[in-house]
């Protein structure tokens, strides 16, 4: 059998999480490669742990060999690589948020906040932060780095 | 990482990426990476180091586009 990466405490936390503030569908596309990469095979279960814990949440995994068209149009250049979206399977609302590496440890915590975050459709910021975003006019795009603990 | 991610939730401009800096090394290498939350503006046209408020990152954001 299987051994599982989540707990039966924490699937039972994320099950009453999920129940109460999931709202609209969350699509994952996950990448993945099956030659070169030490964390994937790790990450891809733990997605499917997460994914089976709500009707809301839906993934589609794409090894980056076999897609590389589809690896290319989300930016996505190295795995596991993650994209949170919005919709279902055929139409994808990317909002531009990725995770690239596994999402262990506090990164994980990170995860489910803006899964939850995605499927409310709202960033939850104050107004005057809102206000202040209205004035950026060119592409920004923000690398942060994190680790597990 | 949460704040990053409402940001690009927030606005279409902006794109996030949460990288695992021990997996991903040889990224926190070329970007200088001294501690985490480390956050690089545009291929390092900015950086902001810890985590901080969002009126500071959006800052220096703006200094950096």
């Amino acid at each position: 059998m299987l051994v599982k990466i989540l707990n039966q405490e924490l699937t039972n936390q994320i099950t009453q999480l999920f129940e109460s503030q999931l709202v609209e569908p969350v699509e994952l596309l996950y990448f993945f490669n099956n030659d070169d990469c030490d964390t994937c095979e790790e990450t891809g279960q733990m997605l499917e742990e997460i994914e089976m814990l709500s009707g809301k949440l839906h993934i589609t995994k794409y090894d980056v060999n076999e897609n590389p068209t589809i690896a290319q149009k989300f930016g996505i250049q190295r795995t596991p690589g993650l994209v949170i979206a919005g919709g279902g399977p055929g139409e994808v609302i990317d909002y531009g948020i990725r995770f690239t590496g596994i999402p262990s440890g506090y990164e994980f915590g990170s995860l489910i906040h803006t899964i939850i975050m995605v499927s409310k459709r709202d960033s939850g910021l104050d107004p005057d932060i809102r206000k202040l975003l209205e004035d950026i006019k060119k592409p920004v795009h923000l690398q942060v780095f994190v680790t597990p603990t | 990482m949460v704040l990053a991610h409402q940001l690009a939730m927030e606005s279409p401009l902006i794109e996030t990426e949460a990288i695992e800096a021990i997996e991903f090394y040889d990224l926190a290498m070329r970007y200088n990476v001294s501690g985490v939350p480390q956050t690089t503006i545009n291929d390092g046209a900015g950086v902001v180091l810890g985590a901080v408020p969002a009126e500071y990152l959006l800052q220096e954001v703006e200094r950096s586009i």
